[in-house]
């Protein structure tokens, strides 16, 4: 019987070997393991077997049974596997086609690097518990000039070539409008909405009467910032610049101020940066002179703040201009301001930082 | 403008410190120097040299190898031209790298194979004289080894370019007398003061007691504020002398002759300019200072100018002879053969003199000085220092008469006094500084100073208060800039902590550009908000609303934009050509009017094939529900029309059109561009734009209203059913009698799927889902609800699909 067994076994591998699809397995299986298959016989025969036999028959029969069943088994989940691997084989997708290398790729966006830097500038003054302020491009006269310290006649209009809506030489009492030729329009808006002390800034476009070349242009972008209180001092104007400045270059940096004319800041500053390129030496970048020209600044005109409603007497504070688009050529090495208001997308693109 | 340190030595003894650091000082304390500018090196490096001997050159005839010392012990040797060459012979040797007063440097050369060693120069080449024969023969008694600095008894210059505009507001620093002022305020020495009572009273002594030939009269509503006249005679008209128009030529000015000469020479010095008239060419010996008529009248430029009733001039008996404080008439001036003359010191209203020149387009050395404000009490100075140089120039010549002036009362003139507390100056720099110290730097500047405890007097000298020192923060400013703001440490102020935050719009816009960018995968663009009408034509777009610039520069930026859409326009026919599909966006303001600007968002899709307004549109919707804006996407409605977009606008798709309402209005539109505009725009493909007016809510806070729902329990139900219905019917269209049920467990309707199978007919397929909260569905119920919205659907007149 034994060897009838093995004979079962050799039998049913070579069968299993030959077959391919699930339901042939499953008959084979039935053949051999069913109610009425092979080994099922042999079991069922282990009845008429004396005990000796038996006890030689009946484990080796189980055993092949459990053999027969494990090869079923492994069979079956092989098919399977195959048949998955087939199928993912058929529909294997062609993975170098990434949105880079599709000439329809539309699949970024990105802001526009004015913004970028514009918005880093308000979180640093955010956190340093500035207010934002806007204010409206079409200026008057007194936001633009008279407010701010420049007269009708002053020399001070001939830096300003200003865009006019109105003749400004007219005599008229109605108001003259103008395209505000520095975001300094928002100190006088920015006094007379809060009561000292307060410190905020403004950024926002500009415009000036100017022929536009790579860099040149009559619409560009500046942030003004103002502090007024009690004793504010120029030790506290250099501070703030400073840490302004350490932050947006991300590095220390060591800063000189010199007079400077404004006529609506006195002592007014030109607020210079050691050169970041040759660190003081002199290179072509500061024109070998070591220190780089970057905003001007200064202590409040009392004039400026009796126009703002607030005595100069009691309050002073200083204010600051920081042209935005100069920063953004500097960071992103842009050589040409008119990209900045071009709209070309390949431009664009180019700023998917956040 | 050009300043002379080799002049400012007249008036003060600068320190010993390089020409840099001499510029770098006057940057940090006073105003901007641009340029540190060494001249006359040659002064120093060209040396006297004697001629030890002579060959002939191997190769050249003509030339010759002069071997010669200049004091050291090597002798050095030169290939030289000049006939006049013998042993012996002292001349002027200039070695390689010397720039020569003509221009020229002297690099290593080799001539006919030879190396020379620099060069004997002749007179010409040093500049000593307009033509020469041969090089200089010196006198014997020579000293080889002097150098030609020492020999012409001149020193090198170190000019200072200044920034003009840094000196806008300080009229006083126009002339090398106020930078010397200045130095000696920012090194701490002494200014020296050649113009004092004695030098006065000798020029005065000059004055005749016969009658002045003329005097000059002002008329009414000139600008003219205070004016002097000196006749002379006697007058001998020639070149000036070597040291003057040396001056001169330093600081760029070229020189004309003596009396000319004079004239620029007292202005560059004390910063006042003046005018020399031919006396003789004065008709009726009358100086009249008054209105012009309109006329033409040709400036000393060879240029014609109009002049009108406001231009103030100075007219003799019969014609205008200058045009006041800008420049003189072609014939007024000084001639070689003037022989008497009329010197002018006055002073002219700022502003009248600018408006004239910035009409002419003409700014003179002269206009740019009085636009700043000079200072009438100076005037007499400056005339006594032209009397004083005419003296020295031509002795022989003869005052007749005395100084004649024209003007306010010069002596009734009461200096501007300010108060200040010296604590106040020190709090306001944010620096401790001695009081004294205060005093000195004030004093320098020729403040006068009276101290009684902390509390300062001060009176501002008259050349100072004309427009630049009205206030205490000006006398601040003095003390700080000449201490040096760099011997101030920065230092925090002390204030209270108060918590700032963004704006509503402010966080509005970032939120926009952030889901945009991020989400939308939209890239933000700039566009010009000036526009012109050649921009406007090609959108179709009215151009005669905008609002006009006056003094635009250009035609095609002359008027504000009252929309993004033609600048946008422009941008995609831009863009077009480089992309399959582009999405951008502008967050900016449109100009409708006068104190109406506001902000509008404009998204713009393209693509080449398929139109992308359907894809803009789920962008609109998505941003809103970001944004917790209630945005919805409506139609069109005939009522209530857009407030973004003109619906009657040529250039809208007439299918691909929504508005979004929010808070009730139409403030903003989804619409594709027609095809007609986008072919005049030589856009091929398709374009559609959404426009948001941001102006009615961007100011107010937006709650995020999202509420949690607890997760259901049971679970739901669903029921797919297809319809039959004309292709012409918008799908979403089914789900309207579908609202109307009013059964509480149907959660919602959507549709799965739309499929046309003829070609008049689509079958769209719709699926309503089910939900109880409190417990498992009820069969009967989901049966009843079927048959209900089969039923709903049916009386709207949408069948069920047969078969």
């Amino acid at each position: 019987m034994l060897e009838k067994l093995e004979k079962l076994f050799e039998e049913f591998t070579s069968a299993l070997e030959a077959l391919s699809k699930e339901a042939e397995i499953l008959n084979l299986k039935s053949e051999y393991l069913g109610k009425k298959g092979a080994i099922s016989g042999i079991l069922a025969g282990l009845r008429d077997c004396t005990p000796e036999e038996k006890k030689q028959l009946g484990p080796a029969a189980n055993d092949v049974k459990n053999k027969i069943q494990e090869l079923i088994n492994s069979k079956l989940q092989k098919l399977e596997i195959d048949a998955i691997n087939e199928k993912l084989a058929s529909e294997r997708e062609d993975l170098s086609l990434t949105d880079s290398v599709m000439a329809s790729n539309n699949h970024h966006g990105g802001i526009h690097p004015v913004t970028l830097i514009q918005t880093e500038i308000e979180d640093i003054f955010l956190s340093m518990g500035f207010d934002i302020l806007d204010g409206p491009h079409i200026e008057d006269e007194f936001h633009n000039f008279e407010a701010l310290n420049i007269p009708s006649d002053h020399p001070a209009r001939d830096m300003q070539d200003t865009f006019w809506f109105h003749d400004p030489h007219a005599e008229t009492d109605e108001k003259k409008f103008l395209l505000r030729t520095h975001t300094s329009t928002i100190q006088v808006r920015g006094m007379t909405s809060r009561k000292p002390p307060f410190r905020f800034i403004a950024p926002g476009k500009v415009f000036r009467c100017e022929r536009t070349d790579a860099s040149h242009e009559m619409v560009f972008h500046q942030l003004e910032g103002m502090m007024v209180g009690k004793d504010i001092s120029v030790s506290n104007l250099i501070y703030f610049m400073k840490s302004l400045l350490s932050e947006i270059f991300k590095k220390d940096v060591e800063v000189r101020l010199r007079p400077g004319f404004f006529p609506f800041v006195e002592p007014g500053f030109e607020l210079d940066i050691k050169c970041l390129i040759c660190s003081g030496k002199g290179c072509s970048v500061c024109k070998q002179v070591g220190w780089v020209e970057l905003l001007p600044c200064g202590m409040v005109h009392p004039n400026v703040l009796k126009a703002g409603g607030i005595d100069p007497e009691e309050f002073n504070g200083f204010a600051f201009g920081l042209g935005l688009d100069r920063l953004v050529m500097m960071r992103y090495h842009i050589d040409d301001i008119r990209h900045l208001h071009g709209a070309d997308l390949r431009f664009s693109e180019q700023f998917k930082t956040f | 403008m050009l300043i002379s340190t080799e002049w400012i030595s007249d008036f003060v003894d600068l320190p010993d410190v390089s020409p840099k650091d001499l510029g770098v000082r006057f940057t940090l304390g006073t105003a901007e120097v641009e340029d540190v500018i060494e001249s006359g090196e040659y002064l120093k490096k060209i040396k006297i040299a004697e001629i030890v001997s002579i060959e002939k050159h191997p190769e050249a005839d003509k030339l010759n190898l002069v071997t010669f010392n200049f004091g050291g012990k090597e002798n050095a040797r030169v290939v030289c031209g000049a006939s006049n060459v013998r042993v012996g012979l002292k001349t002027h040797y200039a070695p390689i790298g010397t720039t020569l007063p003509i221009g020229f440097t002297l690099e290593p050369k080799k001539i006919r194979g030879i190396l020379s060693e620099g060069m004997l120069c002749s007179e010409e080449e040093l500049g000593l004289s307009e033509s020469s024969e041969g090089i200089c023969d010196l006198p014997q008694e020579s000293v080889v080894g002097t150098t030609l600095g020492e020999y012409l008894k001149e020193t090198s210059d170190v000019l200072l370019d200044v920034d003009n505009k840094s000196l806008t507001h300080r009229p006083d620093l126009w002339g090398h007398y106020g930078i010397a002022r200045e130095f000696a305020a920012l090194y701490e020495c002494d200014l020296k003061n050649p113009f004092d009572e004695k030098w006065k009273q000798v020029l005065e002594a000059t004055f005749s007691n016969d009658a002045s030939p003329i005097t000059p009269k002002i008329e009414e509503g000139t600008s003219c504020t205070a004016y002097w006249g000196l006749s002379l005679s006697g007058v001998k008209v020639g070149p000036s002398p070597t040291w003057m128009q040396r001056r001169l030529k330093a600081v760029g000015l070229r020189p004309i002759n003596n009396i000319v000469d004079i004239s620029n020479y007292v202005m560059t010095e004390l910063g006042m300019p003046n005018h020399i008239f031919d006396r003789d060419e004065i008709e009726d010996s009358k100086i009249i200072i008054k209105l012009s008529e309109k006329e033409k009248f040709v400036t000393l430029d060879e240029q014609e100018r109009d002049l009108l009733p406001t231009d103030t001039v100075i007219a003799d008996g019969k014609k205008t002879l200058v045009l006041a404080g800008i420049m003189g008439g072609l014939n007024s001036g000084v001639t070689e053969k003037t022989e008497n003359i009329f010197i002018e010191v006055a002073n002219w209203k700022p502003a009248l003199v600018r408006r004239t020149s910035t009409r002419l387009g003409l700014r003179s050395d002269s206009s740019q000085r009085f636009e700043k404000t000079l200072d009438s009490q100076l005037t007499y100075r400056t005339l006594l220092r032209i009397l004083e140089l005419v003296k020295e120039l031509c002795p022989e010549a003869k005052v007749i008469g005395k100084p004649e002036y024209a003007g306010e009362d010069l002596n009734s003139f009461e200096p501007l006094q300010l108060n200040i507390k010296a604590s106040h100056i020190s709090k306001v720099l944010g620096k401790s500084l001695d009081q004294p110290k205060i005093v000195s730097i004030l004093s320098r500047l020729d403040f006068k100073v009276t101290e009684n405890g902390d509390d300062l007097t001060v009176l501002v000298p008259s050349y100072r208060s004309t427009k630049d020192i009205d206030c205490g923060a000006d006398l601040i400013e003095e003390i700080g800039r000449v201490i040096g703001y760099d011997n101030i440490t920065p230092e925090g102020p002390k204030l209270s902590v108060e918590p700032v935050r963004l704006s509503e719009a402010q966080k509005l816009h970032r939120k926009i550009r952030t889901f945009l960018s991020m989400n939308a995968e939209a890239f933000e663009v700039m566009t010009y908000p000036l526009v012109g009408e050649k921009l406007l034509k090609k959108a179709d777009w009215p151009a005669d609303s905008s609002l006009k610039i006056l003094n635009s520069i250009s035609k095609d930026h002359d008027r504000m934009r009252d929309s993004l859409i033609p600048t946008l326009l422009e941008a995609a026919s831009k863009n077009a050509k480089n992309y399959e599909e582009f999405k951008c966006f502008e967050l900016g303001r449109v100009y409708p009017d006068f104190e109406k600007e506001h902000s509008v968002l404009a998204v713009m899709y393209y693509s080449k094939n398929k139109s992308p307004f359907l894809k803009l549109l789920n962008t609109m919707e998505r941003l809103c529900q970001a944004l917790s804006l209630p945005g919805e996407i409506i139609d069109k409605h005939p009522k209530f029309k857009s407030l973004a977009v003109n619906e009657d606008w040529s250039g809208l798709h007439p299918f691909e059109f929504k508005n979004i309402r929010i808070m009730g209005k139409p403030h903003g539109s989804i619409f594709s561009i027609h095809p007609l505009l986008l072919k005049n725009n030589k856009i091929k493909g398709q374009l559609s734009m959404a426009l948001l007016d941001l102006s009615s809510f961007e100011g107010r806070a937006i709650k995020d209203k999202t509420k949690y729902h607890p997760l259901p329990k049971f679970p739901e139900a669903t029921f797919d059913y297809t319809l039959d219905v004309e292709s012409g019917i918008e799908a979403a269209k089914l789900l309207e009698p579908l609202k109307k049920l009013k059964i509480k467990e149907i959660v919602s309707h959507k549709i799965v799927d739309v499929y046309a199978h003829a070609s008049d007919r689509k079958s769209v397929t719709l699926r309503s889902t089910f939900l109880d909260p409190d417990k498992t569905l009820d069969g009967e119920l989901i049966k009843a609800s079927e048959v209900a919205i089969i039923g709903a659907l049916e009386s709207a007149g949408y069948l069920l699909k047969q078969g």
